[in-house]
């Protein structure tokens, strides 16, 4: 019964997924299942089709950048929230948070009038900000999850056997909190990577992230092609999965 | 004779007004395996790790080796502690951990190697060098820190309950091997226990802490035989807290008082009283029974498991056991609570 109910919930899950990717492979001109045929070309396609080359180059500079800058500002403060005892502790951690609880599309046309209209930033570094802000609370949580599983007299137990403030935080806090950072970057990067709301909010001409010229593509084609990117994402996401896996163990990155 | 490791003068920790340590003295002799023992929540891990360096004190001074280090950082202390919790790098292995302290001191790596050794069997921990922490039971991560903080070859071993975290037997059995270390290495010792039992069988010199302050110390044989106030009696396990006319305050350990059979003759010496029988424990060899006699509550051991709650008793005081008190403190004490909070 119960392993009935799980193949039903993994058909669920795995359903559409497997139905994307065969559609990909399909040698008919328009979304169709079964296919009529098998081939290649709307994988061709899809790579040469120049808006989503561009998107694709601007979804990763962003997904990087967003993911730098999240780190350098969340990390200092996961390792103040979690580290030290001050007036106030609280109240940043809420603030470094909140961002998880508006609504994308609040928080994106928020940023859309400050810094596009009022700001006259140009779409590519608002949406670097506005991702930066989307993923604080993910860089701070992550890290700060592993700050607060480790055991606070580490860095006592490093002072006490010779290692000053500076080589107690290179030998013994980084490496602690290294599982907890590259958990934090991968899922920083991928909710960067696949964010449509607020990408949608912070574009311009000529400037859009791939989810969002995949969604424009949609409006207008009938054909497989974005099956195809969505294959070649799926793909890419899995191999991503794996690495972090065998690096840092994949309980700790989806588990936070 | 030579210069104390550790001295305290004076020394006071506030935290936000409330006084957590208040104006301890103490000086610790090379050599020597002294504990600080209290009940929770009295200033003994505040007093390990102002010495250790983590906590500023309010005011006061702290002498190690003889010299000023009130205000010298942790890592120029030359400090081993244990912490309860063990604190092992969870990152790197056995071995990288026992290194650490000397990594962190330049040792060349030949020395490191020789040493960490050296250590590792002196736990008896050489066959599990390249495991990680978390790999290892509770017992071997203890023997772990402990080795960890003797590799530095400190000035004074600090231990902060390194015992807590084990079972009841591997306790015991831990104490053995935590003498048999600091025998061997010649080190200073502070254990910081809440365990009397702990602190009788370990310490050369025995601190008593009550809110902060040291009420007595001396050698363990010495306070468990003349506990010098009713919280230090209480604390030491005397139950039994007497007024006698012409004697004023006394204390009398349970095991001491005498539970006579029907008709049996008391012992030579001390008082018979007669009572009722209010409750027995059963503890296995023998029964804890506590008895009111009049308006006052007695305790004793006895071996004669056919007591029962209700049943009149007559119980023998062997006044030659008594001890007199001081009483200056705890008169506001109820006499049933053996470990109390101190109030904050
Ligand atoms: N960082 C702190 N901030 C505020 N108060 C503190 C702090 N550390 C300790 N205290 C207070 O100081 C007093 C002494 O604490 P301490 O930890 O030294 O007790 P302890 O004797 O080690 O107790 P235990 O046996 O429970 O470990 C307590 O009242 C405690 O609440
Ligand atoms: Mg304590």
């Amino acid at each position: 019964m119960l392993t009935a109910l799980s193949a039903l919930a993994l058909l669920f899950l795995l359903g559409p997924i497997l139905l994307v990717v065969a559609i990909a492979f399909s040698s008919g001109d328009t979304v169709e299942f079964p296919p009529p045929g098998l081939s290649g070309k709307w994988f061709t396609k899809a790579l040469a089709h120049q808006p989503f080359q561009d998107a694709l180059i601007t979804s990763a500079l962003v997904a990087a950048g967003a993911t730098a800058l999240a780190l350098l500002v969340g990390v200092p403060a996961a390792l103040a929230i979690q580290r030290r005892r001050f007036r106030g502790r609280r109240a940043i951690e809420a603030l470094f948070l909140s961002p998880a609880i508006v609504p994308e599309l609040v928080l994106g046309f928020a940023l859309f009038q400050q810094l596009m209209v009022t700001l006259r930033i140009t779409a590519l570094g608002a949406l670097l900000i506005g991702h930066t802000v989307l993923l604080l609370p993910y860089a701070v949580r992550v890290t700060g999850a592993s700050l607060a599983m480790a055991d606070p007299a580490l860095e006592e137990a490093g002072r006490g056997l010779g290692a000053g403030p500076l080589r107690t935080f290179l030998h013994i806090t980084l490496p602690v909190m290294t599982p907890g950072i590259v958990s934090a970057a991968v899922l920083s990067f991928l909710t960067s990577f696949n964010n449509v709301p607020l990408s949608l909010l912070l574009n311009g001409p000529g400037v859009s992230t791939l989810p969002v010229e995949m969604l424009h593509y949609v409006e207008f084609s009938f054909d497989p092609v974005v099956a195809a990117v969505s294959t070649l994402l799926l793909v890419a996401t899995v191999l991503v999965a794996l690495v972090t896996e065998r690096l840092v163990g994949f309980n700790k990155v989806f588990s936070k | 004779m030579t210069t104390p490791v550790v001295q305290l003068r004076a020394i006071t920790r506030e935290f936000s007004g409330s006084v957590a340590v208040d104006a301890i003295d103490l000086t610790v002799e090379r050599g020597q395996f002294t504990a600080l023992l209290g009940p929770s929540g009295c200033g003994k891990t505040t007093t390990l790790r102002m010495i250790a360096g983590f906590l500023p004190p309010s005011s006061g001074t702290i002498l190690l080796d003889g010299e000023e280090a009130t205000r010298l950082p942790p890592e120029r202390r030359n400090i081993g502690m244990v912490f309860q919790s063990y604190a092992l790098f969870p990152h790197l292995t056995v071995e990288k951990n026992v290194a650490f302290g000397l990594r962190m001191r330049g040792v060349p790596a030949a020395e490191i190697r020789t040493r960490v050794g050296e250590v590792l069997e002196l736990v008896g921990l050489a066959h599990l060098a390249r495991r990680k922490p978390k790999e290892l039971s509770g017992g071997q991560q203890q023997r772990v820190a402990l080795a960890r903080a003797v590799a530095i070859r400190p000035s004074v071993l600090l231990l902060d309950e390194p015992l807590s975290n084990l079972d009841a037997r591997l306790r015991v059995q831990m104490r053995q091997e935590l003498l048999r270390v600091q025998r061997e290495t010649g080190l200073t010792a502070i254990l910081v226990t809440h365990d009397q039992e702990e602190a009788l069988e370990l310490a050369d010199s025995m601190v008593i802490l009550d809110r902060g302050r040291i009420v007595q110390q001396g050698p363990p044989r010495e306070v468990f035989r003349a506990p010098a106030t009713r919280f230090v009696a209480e604390f030491l396990g005397y139950e039994n807290f007497l007024d006698l006319p012409g004697r004023g305050p006394i204390t009398i350990r349970p095991e001491h008082v005498g539970v006579l059979a029907p008709g049996q003759k008391p012992p030579p010496g001390g008082e018979v009283v007669e009572g009722t029988v209010a409750a027995v424990r059963f503890r296995g060899t023998d029964v804890a029974v506590t008895a009111t006699v009049g308006d006052r509550v007695l305790h004793a051991i006895s071996t004669d498991d056919t007591l029962r709650a209700g049943e009149p008793v007559r119980l023998h005081l062997p006044l030659a056991r008594a001890v007199p008190l001081a009483g200056d403190d705890g008169d506001a004490r109820p006499a049933t609570s053996k470990q109390q909070e101190c109030p904050a």
